[in-house]
């Protein structure tokens, strides 16, 4: 009787433990899945802000500087590694970017080109879709993080070798609002 | 923090939300299939006292358990066979074609942030030519989804509400809304069914078989009385309970549509949008109804929150919303 009390215990704590690092692996690909997610959108900005410079240049003789900040943001954003590095980087680029949208407001030739404003909503959506699997990929983190660190899951976490993810955070500069000045 | 608004839900956050959402549905259905076992239990007890056996206990039919069982049985197995059965014919059914990146490239990224938000794959994009404004979604899996709207809604609405709006769509295919509604329906309709099998059993004396000599007979009677007037109230009861879940689940979907954009305003002004609107929506469909962001069968304000409605008032729809704001 004793010996089948025993057997049941082991067997249920060997469930637990498997099902746990399945769901420790689960969570971590999501983790991964979630950073590549945000990598195709970065890239996918990246590609995007030539062409917008390209065109806008014909209408924005007069801010060669703001356009020379954004292409300079946009190489120190493609060459950065990791998630601090690149929340960092990324941070300048949507600044000079936000820049860029507020100076655009007073040239309405450029607004009224049918190739800008395609590769705006582009811009805008990419925006948003960055901001959106920014998000997606820290609750992920913050999912996988909280089993790693809770018990009893954290005993199975540490025996898999599951370290805690880095969260993808963007310093101030992006979450505040664009200043514009009216010179 | 929180403040109690109506009914249900008392809630600021939007995983608490979901939770207690999904807690009521799992209740609601439960209690669908208990109706229905009932009403197949006591056809089975009507039927063993008509064999007239004197052991024969009302509360411990044999026959009824069986047939409750058997109920059970089928309402499963056929809930599997319409999930796996079509789920264009609803695109087809609401007139909605469906539109590449081309030809609505906004729609298409507004679909695609939300998809990215939810974390799955982009569904399919579709567009409803009709003034009205109105959204929904279908599609039996979050693999294979699809979010229609109506043309009246992307003229009207600006960027962050369309957002809004799909977000609510994609809060549809996040939670299985889709499934769960085909599932319920499912349940429903065996109930009638059933229910009416009955009733027309009884209208044809078919099931007065015992001889009704003893005391077996009269026990026959109480039991047909019941089974009866189950017949009659079960599939009220169970349409109640029908639009009990779809009022919750679009509940849910609007606090899943707030986490996704974290913008509950553009919710709400996008719902206010809409509820303003008086356009009429010729093309929609009674068998999809409770796939729309708004019902195109009611005027919004009034008695909506009434017990048949697959749509909660909208007026409690926002203050919930400004809830989670």
């Amino acid at each position: 009787m004793f010996g089948w009390v025993v057997l049941g215990l082991v067997v249920a704590l060997v469930a637990y433990g498997i099902a746990t690092y399945n769901g420790l692996v689960a969570g971590r690909n999501q983790v991964g899945n979630g950073w590549k997610q945000i990598d195709v959108q970065l890239k996918r900005r990246h590609d995007l802000i030539p062409n917008l410079v390209e065109v806008a240049k014909d209408y924005m003789g007069y801010e060669q500087e703001t356009l020379k900040q954004v292409i300079a943001a946009r190489n120190d954003a493609m060459n950065a590694q990791g998630p601090a590095a690149t929340g960092a980087a990324e941070a300048q680029l949507a600044g000079a970017l936000g820049k860029f949208f507020a100076l655009a407001e007073s040239y309405p030739e450029l607004k009224a080109n049918d190739n800008v404003r395609s590769l705006m909503e582009e811009l805008t959506s990419t925006e948003n879709k960055i901001a959106f699997a920014r998000q997606h990929y820290n609750d992920s983190v913050m999912a996988q993080n909280n089993r790693i660190e809770q018990f009893p899951s954290n005993v199975v976490a540490r025996f898999g070798g599951f370290g805690p993810h880095e969260y993808f955070e963007v310093p101030e500069a992006e979450t505040a609002p664009v200043k514009v000045s009216l010179r | 923090m929180s403040t109690v608004v109506g009914s249900g839900i008392a809630a600021t956050d939007f995983l608490g939300a979901a939770r207690r959402n999904r807690r009521n549905t799992v209740t609601l259905v439960v209690v669908m299939i208990g109706i229905g076992a009932v009403l197949a239990y006591l056809l089975g007890a009507v039927i063993e006292a008509g064999e007239g056996d004197p052991r024969f206990n009302p509360a411990a039919s044999g026959v009824g358990f069986g047939f409750a069982m058997i109920m059970i049985a089928i309402s499963l197995v056929w809930t599997l066979i319409a999930l796996k059965a079509g789920d264009r014919i609803v695109l087809r059914l609401v007139g909605a074609r469906e539109v590449g990146v081309d030809e609505a490239p906004q729609l298409h990224n507004v679909v695609e942030e939300m998809a990215i938000a939810a974390g799955i794959p982009k569904p399919r994009v579709a567009i409803i030519e009709t003034d009205a404004l109105n959204a929904f979604a279908t599609g039996m899996s979050r693999d294979r989804a699809a979010i229609a709207v109506t043309r009246g809604l992307l003229n009207t609405l600006n960027r962050e509400e369309l957002q809004a709006v799909v977000g609510h769509e994609m809060g549809h295919v996040l939670n299985l809304d889709v499934r769960y509604g085909t599932a319920v329906g499912v349940f429903v309709g065996l109930i009638a069914l059933l229910a009416d099998g009955i009733l027309r059993l009884g209208r044809f004396g078919r099931m007065g078989r015992g001889r009704g000599n003893d005391k077996g007979g009269g026990l026959q009677l109480v039991l047909l009385i019941l089974l009866i007037v189950a017949a009659i109230l079960a599939p009220l009861a169970a349409k109640l309970v029908q639009m009990a879940i779809s009022r919750q689940r679009e509940y849910l979907a609007d606090a899943t549509s707030a986490r996704l954009t974290r913008n509950p305003l553009a919710l709400i002004s996008a719902l206010e949008k809409l509820g303003a609107s008086g356009v009429p929506f010729a093309q929609a469909n009674r068998a999809v109804q409770h796939l729309f962001i708004v019902n195109p069968f009611r005027d919004f304000s009034a008695k909506a929150s009434a017990l048949m409605s697959t749509h909660p008032a909208l007026a409690e729809r926002i203050a919930r919303l400004r809830n989670l704001g």
